[in-house]
C-alpha cells in the first residue's frame, strides 16, 4: 500500500514537471518561429507577465525578436511584489549566458548586487521602464514617471475650471513609479489652480480603487476629476463614479485596451500611455546593437501618447494589432 | 513458538522497516527525482555555479522554514513570519543607515524585533487566549506589515554596511554564506528538537496538548519558546535578505509565510502536531527551491510554477493523509 502511494507522489511530480515542460517547448516554438540561423540571444526580466502594461512589453520585445532574428526569453514573476523571486530569475537568466540582459526592476536597488556580479563578464545590460542606480548599464529606455503624471494632471486640468475638487488615487505605497505619476499629476494640478481634496493609495487594484473611491465621494461629493496612477484604478474609480450618477472626469494612466475600450465608450476622459510595446521592443533592439558593438545612447525616451476621445479608436486598433 | 509465526513476524518487520523507511525518506526520494530529472532537461541544472544559485536562493525560506517547523509541531501556525521579517530589516535600515549607528547594534536591532514580535504571538496565544495562533499571527501579520510601512514612510533603504550584507551576499570558496549558516541553524536545531527538555515537550504538546499538560509540561512557556524563536528566524532570514539584494523594503517578505509553511508541509511535518523533523525541513525547502530555479531555467512562467508546486504541496499532503489513515487502521 505504502509503496504505491509514494510512488504516486512522485509520479505526480514528474508528470507535472513534464506537463509544464512541454508547455513550456512548445512556448519556446511559438517565440522562436522566423528565427534566422545563429541567432543572438537576449533575456528579459520584467516586474511581473500577469497584468496587460507588461503583456504590451512582453510583445514588444517578443516582435523586435522575430523582426530582427533574435532569441528572446521572456520572464516575470507572479506578481510586482515577488520582489526577490525576481531577483532569482534575473540570477537564472544570467547563468545561462545570453547575449544580453533587459530587465525592469520592481525594487531597483534590489538587483543590483546581481547586476554588478554578471557585468564582470561584460554581458551588456540595459535597462526598462524603471531604471537602477547601478554603473555598468548600457542604457536606461523608458518615460519619466513624473512627466507621465504631469501629462495626466495637465488633461485633467483641461477639462475642468479652475477651484475644481479633485482626487488623486496612488499605487501600493511606495512603488517609485506610481508615486512618481501622482507627484507629476499634483504638481501639474496644483499649477492650475485645482483643490486636490484627496490623495489614496488604491493599490493599483481596481476593487479596491472603486472602494476608496466611495469612500472618497462620501466626504466630497463634488470632486469634479480624478487622476488615478494606472487604469485599473482608473476604471474602478470610473465604477464607483458612475453609481453614484456623477459626471466626474475621471484619467488613467498606461493606456491599456480597456482603459482605450472605455474612452471610446464615453467611460474614462483620458489615459497617458507610457507605451509599453515601444520600452519592450527598443529594449531587444538595443540590446542587439550592445551585442554587437554597436554605440547605444546612455538615456532613450520611449515617448508618451496622450489619449483622449480624439485618438481612442486609432490607439485600440495599434493595441489590437500588438496583442496578436 | 511456530516457524511459521516467527516468518509472519519477520515478514511484517520487515514491512514495517520498509514503510518506516519510506515515511522517513519520501521527500528525500522526491528531491533526488527532481534532481536527476531536471539534470536530463537542462544542461545548465547540475553545473557549480546553478547547484550555488539554488544553495543561495533557497537560504531565506530555508531559514523561516525551520523557526515555522515549531509552531506546527505544535499543531498551531505562524502566519507573521514574512511580516515580521519586514519589520526586522526597516528597524534595522533606520538605525543603521538612517541614523548611521554602528552595524553591530543594527543586526542586534534586527534579530531583538524579530524575536519581540515572536515573544508578542506567544503573550497573545498564552495570555489573552486567543483561540487559535492562525488568530494572533493574522493579527501580528497586519501589524507589523503596517508599521514597517509606516516608520519608512514605504521608501526603500539601500546602501548597507558591509558587516550586514556580509551574511546574505559573501562566499567561502565556492559556497555561500547564507548557506553554511543554514546548515548551523539547522544543525542547532537538530540538537535542539532532539536532545533537550524543551525540544521534547515541543513534540509532546503537539502529539497531545491535554495530556502534556497533566503531565507537568508547562505548555504557555514552551508555547511562548516556540513563538520567539520562529520570530527570531525571521529577523535572521531578514539579515540574510538585505545582504543578498543590498536593500531593505517594507513589502520585502510578502507572502512568504506560505512557501514556509509549504517547505515544513513538504517535508513531511504533520499539520496535526507532533510530527515532523528538521532535516524533512530542509529537504521540503530545498524541493520548493529546486523547482523554481529548474522552472526558471526552463524558462516555464511563473504563473505555472504557482500551480506545480501547489500540486506538489497536494501531493505531499495527502501521502501524510493515507499515513494517517493506515496508522489508524493499523
Amino acid at each position: 500500500m505504502k509503496k504505491k502511494f509514494k510512488m504516486f507522489g512522485a509520479a505526480a511530480v514528474v508528470t507535472s514537471l513534464a506537463f509544464v515542460a512541454g508547455c513550456s517547448g512548445g512556448g519556446d516554438d511559438a517565440s522562436g518561429s522566423g528565427d534566422g540561423g545563429g541567432n543572438e540571444s537576449v533575456s528579459v526580466v520584467l516586474k511581473t507577465l500577469s497584468s496587460p502594461y507588461w503583456k504590451y512589453v512582453e510583445a514588444g520585445a517578443k516582435a523586435a525578436g522575430e523582426e530582427l532574428g533574435v532569441d528572446v526569453t521572456v520572464v516575470g514573476p507572479s506578481a510586482e511584489s515577488q520582489v526577490i523571486e525576481q531577483v532569482n530569475m534575473l540570477e537564472d537568466q544570467v547563468s545561462q549566458s545570453p547575449g544580453a540582459i533587459v530587465v525592469s526592476p520592481s525594487q531597483p536597488d534590489t538587483v543590483v548586487p546581481v547586476l554588478e556580479q554578471a557585468a564582470q563578464t561584460d554581458l551588456p545590460i540595459l535597462l526598462i521602464d524603471s531604471d537602477a542606480d547601478f554603473e555598468g548599464k548600457t542604457t536606461f529606455i523608458g518615460t519619466e514617471n513624473f512627466t507621465a503624471g504631469q501629462e495626466g494632471g495637465k488633461l485633467l486640468a483641461s477639462m475642468l475650471e479652475k477651484g475644481d475638487k479633485v482626487a488623486l488615487i496612488a499605487g501600493a505605497l511606495g512603488n517609485p513609479a506610481t508615486d512618481d505619476r501622482i507627484k507629476g499629476a499634483k504638481e501639474a494640478l496644483e499649477a492650475a489652480g485645482m483643490v486636490i481634496v484627496a490623495e489614496q493609495p488604491g493599490d493599483s487594484d481596481k476593487t479596491k480603487a472603486m472602494s476608496v473611491m466611495e469612500n472618497i465621494l462620501e466626504n466630497n461629493g463634488d470632486v469634479k476629476g480624478v487622476f488615478a496612477a494606472n487604469d485599473d484604478m482608473a476604471l474602478g474609480v470610473l465604477r464607483a463614479v458612475e453609481a453614484k450618477g456623477l459626471d466626474t472626469k475621471v484619467i488613467g494612466t498606461d493606456g491599456t485596451q480597456e482603459a482605450v475600450e472605455s474612452i471610446i465608450s464615453g467611460g474614462l476622459a483620458g489615459t497617458i500611455a507610457q507605451s509599453p510595446y515601444n520600452m519592450g521592443y527598443q529594449g531587444v533592439e538595443n540590446a542587439l546593437k550592445a551585442i554587437k558593438g554597436e554605440t547605444v545612447e546612455e538615456r532613450i525616451d520611449s515617448g508618451i501618447d496622450i489619449i483622449s476621445a480624439e485618438n481612442a479608436q486609432e490607439q485600440l486598433d495599434f493595441l489590437k494589432s500588438i496583442s496578436e | 513458538m511456530s516457524e511459521a509465526v516467527i516468518q509472519k513476524e519477520q515478514a511484517a518487520e520487515e514491512k514495517k522497516s520498509f514503510k518506516h523507511f519510506l515515511s522517513k525518506f519520501g521527500a528525500l526520494i522526491g528531491l533526488i527525482i527532481l534532481v536527476v530529472v531536471l539534470t536530463f532537461m537542462s544542461d545548465k541544472f547540475l553545473t557549480v555555479n546553478n547547484v550555488m544559485n539554488i544553495a543561495r536562493q533557497s537560504s531565506i525560506n530555508a531559514l523561516l522554514a525551520i523557526g515555522m517547523l515549531l509552531p506546527i509541531l505544535t499543531a498551531g501556525i505562524d502566519l507573521s513570519v514574512g511580516s515580521i521579517l519586514a519589520i526586522s530589516i526597516m528597524t534595522m535600515g533606520i538605525v543603521s543607515v538612517n541614523m548611521g549607528m554602528s552595524p553591530i547594534l543594527g543586526i542586534i536591532v534586527c534579530l531583538a524585533v524579530g524575536a519581540g514580535f515572536g515573544l508578542l504571538n506567544g503573550l497573545l496565544l498564552t495570555k489573552l487566549r486567543l483561540p487559535h495562533p492562525f488568530i494572533s499571527t493574522l493579527g501580528t501579520m497586519n501589524i507589523a506589515r503596517g508599521i514597517a510601512l509606516i516608520i519608512t514612510a514605504a521608501a526603500p533603504i539601500a546602501g548597507f554596511p558591509f558587516m550586514i550584507q556580509y551574511l546574505g551576499r559573501e562566499f567561502v570558496g565556492p559556497i555561500p554564506v547564507s548557506f553554511l549558516l543554514v546548515i548551523a541553524v539547522y544543525i542547532v536545531f537538530h540538537i535542539f528538537l532532539t536532545r533537550t527538555q524543551t525540544g521534547r515537550h515541543i513534540y509532546a504538546i503537539g502529539g497531545n496538548k491535554e495530556a502534556a499538560h497533566l503531565s507537568g509540561i508547562n505548555v504557555d512557556r514552551v508555547l511562548i519558546i516556540v513563538y520567539t524563536i520562529s520570530g527570531l528566524m525571521a529577523g535572521l532570514a531578514g539579515l540574510v535578505m538585505v545582504g543578498r539584494v543590498n536593500s531593505a523594503f517594507p513589502l520585502a517578505g510578502l507572502s512568504y509565510e506560505l512557501d514556509a509553511i509549504a517547505a515544513v508541509i513538504i517535508g513531511g511535518a504533520s499539520f496535526f502536531g507532533g510530527v515532523g523533523t528538521v532535516w524533512g525541513t530542509l529537504i521540503g525547502a530545498m524541493i520548493i527551491a529546486v523547482l523554481r530555479n529548474g522552472l526558471n531555467l526552463l524558462n516555464v512562467s511563473a504563473d505555472f510554477q504557482m500551480a506545480v508546486i501547489g500540486i506538489v504541496i497536494i501531493a505531499a499532503v495527502y501521502v501524510d493523509v493515507l499515513r494517517q489513515r493506515n496508522s489508524k487502521k493499523n
